[in-house]
């Protein structure tokens, strides 16, 4: 559908729907064949979010195959409780392992590596509990066996040991939480692939923007979610006060992590371009930091 | 009461004895965080159970937590059946069981009668010890010993070479081999490996000195159990008045079968072994008399060595070795009625025993000449959260390793001399190896004696062992003028002790850069060491946890 056509097409609908509420619907339809780059929701139940947001990206259907394996990367990083807005969402992480198993995935494999002990993030997090009653989903511990060097052809990291299970997947699914952090300001999609990365993740905080840019070139997620139901919003990534914690309520859903990290910056006030990372992962074409240029859809909730 | 063979009391026992032995490697497999707060098991419960501890504690700190009193079960079962508890319950006793069936039966002869006397001046020298506030018992108290050997040592060294054993079918990768091998290693660290690998400073020391005891079954069987054990001394003493007598009834073949497998040396005789070589003329009343005498010597043996096996009960060809309960016969201490004495029983000595007591006491004032002065702590001697003062830490702790078995992120490890000679293996947090997982309680809910208390949560996150430090001339923002601030993002307190100041400093090439450059909160800070474990300045970390500022010492204080 070019401008024109569409221009044309929206003229007309706009006439018949002063005139012909039936038109309405039709005109509804023509939108939602029109899949956007994001889509944001705001308000309603974590799970609902969820639902709400990859139906608009297309559905599961359109990023799982019948018998895929499936990745999904939450962030699992600290021994904390979801409240503490430290952890993904568990119901957002159990809906979307739900969804993938309903479009037909053989089998949801998920996991983080954590900074603290990999048993308190887990229970903790609230996650474990959440995907125990999910047949075919595995929440797996790393396993050290399986980092691999692996090339990522940047300055900073040239090669490093990365987890094969992620990148052998089918199908890899991001799903980070946004929050604050220290030293790269936010921590949203970008940021969440130090969980797939082996070794001594340390050093990489010397040039962290680069290093996570280069990342965000290396690593194709099919999909991302951020889940930014509760944001952190001071003391992060680990914070730990309630009182940093905040309620949006949103859910932000693409396959543009680039795209995604911009829109969650503005959740903490800030612009993609103020995040060094994002305008570097810009700049190696990761994706589209700018969101003038990407189509945005907003659904409103109730809750 | 008659114990006879309606069934094998020794079938009984060796049944009693696994299954003991399975419940406590169990015990001792729970013994690890899972991801809840709570353990779940009573994974102390042998420490629980084990008078040693109840006494020497109850001397050395004056108190004792209350599951210990569930040990006084153990003094009255040991009151009405001998020391059932070293030939039926003990796991190491069972394991030294196991290794001397590698041995022949000859090794079940008493080689040193004389030695058994040793285990009762340990005893001695460890309530002494005690009773000048020194808890030394753990050192070889069997349980501590089994407990710490197997947690330090023993276990991770299983672990790792189980581990290397499949990642090396794991890398070869050859087809359906690899499939197998990966389902069985499953299963394995679902079952009995650990979550992780541990690592252990003086690994190699605990785990030869646990080895050696088990070696000196080749020499003699369960050598530790007769000559050593300071738990079988005291319910050896305690069995002086149990209940449990042996009796050999009328129509022994002196065979001598049933002293020939005897795990505690208690050398059962039968009935004629000790006839006196009478040069009268036999008659009708010498015979009798003699008879008489016999049953009743034969009866006896070291009664405080009867690990109450049975062995001799079912050995015997004739079936004439029999058990019952009754009153004591107080035939000991060297004052024989008869000439032909039985086996020698206990008799340790009055000059002996004061002579260990002293060396106890003495022991006391030996160790602690070493001590710094009580208000220079040791900055490396980081105790778990939740720990009491030094002093009382030091009276209380029993080096059983629990703590070291549960923590989370392997940093607690053995002391060899932060705490002195006297706090040998007690545990210190070691950063570098790991730190204090910040929600994490597991060690004061295993602590057996109270040396590390129970904590909420709550206070949990409120207590101090010690405080960060920055080494400005290895810090990374300090030092080079690159940004780093790990310690800043892994700090759990929810407002974080480690802050930082934006700041441009000239980096190695000349620019003048905007870095982030950190500082400890003192008051904010709980020295929980993650800052020091995830420093990247791997090899000497740019911060650094010393345990000044910790709860519990009034005077290894920074601030007013």
């Amino acid at each position: 559908m070019d401008r024109r056509k569409f221009l044309l097409r929206s003229t007309v609908a706009g006439g018949a729907l002063l005139t012909a509420p039936i038109f309405d619907t039709w005109w509804q339809k023509g939108r939602a064949g029109e899949i956007p780059d994001l889509v944001m929701t705001r308000g309603g139940k974590p799970r609902l979010a969820t639902k709400e947001a990859v139906a608009a990206l297309g559905g599961m259907e359109r990023f799982v195959s019948r018998g895929d394996i499936v990745v999904i990367k939450p962030n699992i990083g600290f021994d904390r409780q979801p409240e503490q807005a430290a952890t993904t969402n568990p119901e957002v992480v159990a809906t979307l392992a739900e969804m993938c198993l309903e479009a037909g995935a053989r089998q949801v494999k998920v996991f983080d590596r954590p900074v603290n002990d990999p048993r308190r993030c887990y229970v903790q997090s609230g996650i474990e509990a959440a995907l125990k009653p999910l047949d075919g989903v595995e929440l797996k511990y790393v396993d050290d066996r399986r980092f691999r060097d692996m090339r990522i052809g940047g300055q900073v990291l040239t090669t490093w040991p990365i987890y094969t299970e992620a990148m052998e997947a089918d199908v890899l699914i991001n799903v980070p939480i946004a929050k604050h952090h220290g030293s790269a300001r936010l921590t949203m999609a970008i940021k969440n692939w130090m969980g797939i990365m082996g070794g001594n993740r340390s050093r990489i905080h010397q040039r962290l923007d680069q290093a996570l840019a280069e990342m965000a070139a290396f690593v194709k997620p099919t999909l991302t979610v951020l889940d930014a139901h509760r944001i952190l919003v001071a003391n992060g990534p680990q914070g730990g006060s309630l009182d940093d914690v905040r309620h949006p309520e949103v859910i932000i859903a693409g396959t543009d992590e680039v795209a995604i990290d911009s829109l969650g910056a503005t959740l903490f006030d800030m612009k993609g371009g103020d995040l060094g990372y994002v305008r570097k992962a810009a700049e190696l074409g990761a994706g589209e930091a700018d969101l003038n240029k990407l189509k945005l859809r907003e659904i409103p909730l109730s809750a | 009461m008659n114990m006879g063979k309606i069934f094998s009391l020794r079938g009984l026992r060796i049944t009693s004895q696994w299954l003991f032995l399975l419940f406590f490697l169990f015990l001792f497999l729970e013994t690890e965080g899972k991801g809840a707060d709570e353990l779940g098991w009573p994974v102390r419960f042998f420490l629980d159970f084990n008078p040693l501890i109840l006494l020497t504690t109850l001397l050395s700190s004056h108190s004792a937590p209350v599951a210990f009193f569930l040990s006084l079960i153990m003094v009255l079962i040991t009151l009405v059946l001998g020391r059932v508890f070293c030939g039926w319950i003990c796991p190491f006793g069972t394991i030294h069981n196991l290794v001397s069936r590698a041995a022949d039966r000859t090794r079940a002869l008493v080689r040193h009668p004389t030695w058994f006397k040793f285990k009762y001046y340990i005893l001695v020298v460890m309530l002494a010890l005690a009773a000048f506030g020194s808890q030394q018992a753990g050192l070889l108290d069997p349980i501590s010993l089994l407990i710490r050997s197997l947690s330090v040592s023993i276990y991770p060294a299983f672990s790792l070479a189980t581990s290397a054993l499949f990642d090396v079918v794991y890398h070869a990768d050859i087809s359906g081999v690899t499939t197998i091998s990966e389902r069985i290693y499953n299963v394995l660290q679902d079952t009995v490996l650990p979550f992780q690998q541990g690592f252990f400073r003086q690994s190699v020391l605990i785990g030869l000195l646990f080895l050696g005891l088990l070696a000196l079954n080749l020499y003699e069987r369960r050598f530790w159990c007769r000559y050593l054990c300071p738990l079988g001394a005291l319910l050896g003493l305690l069995s002086r008045w149990s209940l449990l007598r042996r009796e050999v009834a009328e129509g022994c073949t002196n065979c001598g079968a049933c002293g020939r497998d005897c795990p505690g040396g208690a050398e059962p005789r039968s009935l004629h072994s000790w006839a006196p070589e009478s040069k009268e003329p036999e008659t009708d009343r010498t015979r009798e008399a003699a008879r008489a005498m016999n049953s009743e010597a034969a009866a006896d043996w070291r009664h405080t060595e009867c690990h109450a096996c049975f062995n001799c009960d079912d050995i015997c060809p004739h079936n004439l070795v029999k058990f019952r309960l009754g009153l004591p016969s107080f035939n000991w201490g060297g004052k024989l009625k008869k000439a032909q004495s039985p086996p020698p029983a206990l008799d340790l000595g009055r000059r002996r025993l004061v002579t260990a007591a002293v060396a106890g006491m003495a022991m006391v004032p030996l160790m602690r000449v070493g001590n710094l002065p009580a208000a220079r702590a040791n900055p490396k001697l980081i105790r778990p959260p939740g720990s009491v003062p030094e002093k009382e830490f030091l009276s209380r702790c029993v080096k059983c390793g629990e703590c070291m078995k549960v923590c989370l992120t392997g940093g607690l490890q053995p002391t060899l001399l932060e705490a002195v000679v006297e706090g040998l293996w007690t545990p210190l947090l070691v950063p570098r190896m790991g730190y204090c997982e910040y929600h994490c309680t597991l060690c004061g809910q295993v602590c057996p004696t109270g040396a590390i208390e129970r904590l909420s949560l709550e206070q949990k996150a409120k207590v101090r062992i010690g405080l960060a430090m920055f080494d400005r001339n290895r810090c990374l923002p300090w030092a080079y003028g690159i940004p780093c601030i790990v310690c800043e993002e892994v700090c759990p307190t929810p407002q974080k002790a480690i802050w930082f100041e934006e700041s441009e400093v000239i980096n190695s090439d000349g620019e003048m850069v905007m870095v982030q450059l950190p500082h400890v909160d003192p008051d904010i800070c709980i020295g929980c060491g993650i800052c020091e474990t995830l420093c990247p300045v791997t090899d000497q970390p740019a911060v650094y946890v010393t345990s000044i500022g910790e709860s519990r010492s009034r005077e290894n204080q920074l601030l007013l």
